[in-house]
């Protein structure tokens, strides 16, 4: 056999195991009477899903969780034979869980996808870049006239999610060993940081959130700040999100409006 | 040519759940390996953590995902992450394994064996070359732990290992355990393998646990390092000379200074077992 014809014919039987092709198997591959070939090629098509269901429940400890043992495989099983990995970093393969949750939604948890979403965006803030925490200077540095027209550059860890269900609420039930609820439609505006060496995610109001996707999307102070335009007391309901913002270490930095401000 | 060698003592493998104290503590090893394709994101935390790390002690960066044996065409976009990466960290070993991993474009995420043909013999010498060429040094290929061999092939591992060293000119990263794996799983000599090896083309030792499953060892990377092992490691100490050594631990990972420990293990075995050469050879 040539080598490609070897490694097209090895690929399959880890794919699919031993039983995929036993007269190839037998016709290309040597075992001892103590450990027959079709054994042998069985040790790594157990490695090839072993290892990427570790992967996978490395990412999603508390989906896995969840789940329990068997219907995680399942699951796991079923995603990496329409997702079958792509990207040379088997940290990657993970990706796809969510939406492929979603177009096949657990009938018993629909949940599930947003559980998926938080716990991937938690794995994309642990890994994501590291960056300054500006204190509450950052706002005394630039000139009033200049306030409106600043913008805030958030840290390359925080994601800001909406999801469909309490999946935050399942993930912190999960997280402290507690039986979880039932699943029920609660949509949840959830940001996702990294605070050192430790992910943390929590529940937003709803004016916090339009603020934050405002922020996120590079808007000015000024708009941001209309996010909070409903509320009764509209100035201190903004100084209390851009404060808590602050402290959370979510603000990188401020960037002035272009008359008198500057960077802090 | 030669192989390049550098003595850097003995290290560990930098792992995510160990970054917070490894930073914090600075324990006490000689260098560390870094997971290449673990520090591959652009401007990610890990690589910032590698950085912080590479201030105080060299690295080498060991790749599981070269696919150096894979038919496919060499991937462009790992290339480039590498090369990337080496130009970054500057790492003072490149290492990968010999074995293929993709097919396809798929990846399956291990470390295949490859038929010891000429064949492969030359396609796998000229993607070495090609790998050095692109990155502007020496490259090490590690033996894998293997479970089947094919009929097809007409030599030892350790004889395409030494033949594939001298004709891409490259290094041999030695895994001890993974010739005692493959040893017991297909009945050689470990010492067979030993001898088989060109003695100036080892530049890097490796040792790790390893689980017996009845009929077959598994590479499981999830123990101390058995006697055994350590035995072996002492034939390899006595033909190849110091080179740097890295216990792994990759599964069940335990505590930094258990790491620590086995490899502080290593450096004394290895000042054990050189120590009477250095003193025959001294006026």
């Amino acid at each position: 056999m040539t080598l490609a014809e070897t490694q097209a014919l090895f690929a399959e039987l880890v794919r699919r195991g031993p039983e995929a092709d036993p007269a190839g198997l037998e016709a290309c591959l040597a075992g001892t009477p103590g450990l027959p070939a079709a054994e042998r090629v069985g040790i790594y098509a157990g490695m090839y899903l072993g290892r990427q269901v570790e992967a996978l429940r490395e990412e999603f400890p508390r989906l896995a969780g969840l789940l329990g043992e068997e219907r995680f495989l399942a699951l796991c099983r079923a995603y990496l034979s329409e997702h079958p990995s792509e990207h040379h970093d088997i940290g990657q393969l993970g990706r796809e869980l969510a939406g492929f949750l979603r177009r096949e939604p657990d009938p018993h948890r629909p949940d599930l996808a947003d559980l998926a979403e938080l716990e991937w965006t938690r794995s994309l803030a642990f890994g994501a870049a590291e960056a300054e925490a500006a204190g509450p200077e950052a706002f005394a540095g630039l000139a009033p006239e200049a306030f409106a027209a600043a913008r805030i550059r958030l840290a390359p860890s925080l994601h800001l999610l909406h999801l469909g269900s309490g999946a935050a609420s399942l993930w912190s039930a999960l997280e402290a060993g507690e039986e979880p609820g039932p699943p029920l439609p609660a949509p949840t505006a959830v940001a996702v940081w990294r605070s050192g060496h430790r992910v943390l995610h929590a529940a937003l109001g709803k004016d916090e959130a339009r603020a934050l996707a405002a922020a996120l999307a590079g808007e000015p102070v000024e708009r941001i700040c209309a996010a909070f335009a409903g509320d009764p007391e509209p100035a201190a309901a903004a100084h209390a999100a851009l404060s808590s913002w602050i402290e959370e270490g979510w603000v990188s930095r401020v960037e002035g409006g272009g008359t008198g401000g500057g960077e802090a | 040519m030669a192989l390049s060698r550098v003595d850097l003592g003995h290290g560990i493998g930098l792992r995510t759940r160990h970054f917070e104290r490894f930073l914090a503590e600075r324990p006490p090893v000689d260098w560390v390996e870094a997971i290449s394709e673990n520090f591959m994101a652009a401007g990610g935390r890990p690589l910032a953590v590698l950085e912080k790390v590479r201030r105080d002690v060299p690295v080498a960066l060991h790749g599981v995902s070269l696919s150096i044996g894979s038919v496919d065409p060499l991937s462009e976009r790992y290339l480039g992450a590498l090369e990337a990466l080496v130009r970054r960290i500057q790492p003072a070993l490149v290492t990968d394994h010999l074995c293929w991993g993709s097919h396809r474009g798929r990846y399956l995420h291990d470390l295949l064996p490859l038929p010891y043909t000429e064949e492969a013999l030359d396609h796998v010498a000229r993607r070495v070359g090609r790998v050095q060429d692109r990155l502007g040094r020496q490259i090490l290929l590690e033996n894998p732990s293997s479970y089947v061999a094919f009929r097809d092939s007409t030599m030892a591992e350790w004889e395409f290992l030494a033949e594939l060293s001298r004709r891409a000119d490259c290094g041999i990263l030695l895994d001890v355990n993974n010739v005692f794996v493959s040893a017991r799983n297909f009945g050689f000599d470990p010492i067979r393998y030993l001898d088989g090896i060109p003695r100036d083309r080892v530049g890097q030792f490796h040792l790790a646990g390893h689980s017996d499953r009845g009929t077959w060892l598994l590479d499981s990377h999830g123990e101390p390092v058995p006697a055994p092992v350590w035995d072996l490691y002492r034939e390899a100490l006595r033909r190849f000379g110091p080179a740097p050594a890295l216990v792994e631990w990759d599964d069940r990972i335990p505590a930094l200074e258990t790491v620590v420990a086995e490899s502080r293990r290593a450096a004394a075995i290895e000042a054990e077992e050189l120590a009477p050469a250095l003193r025959r050879a001294a006026p």
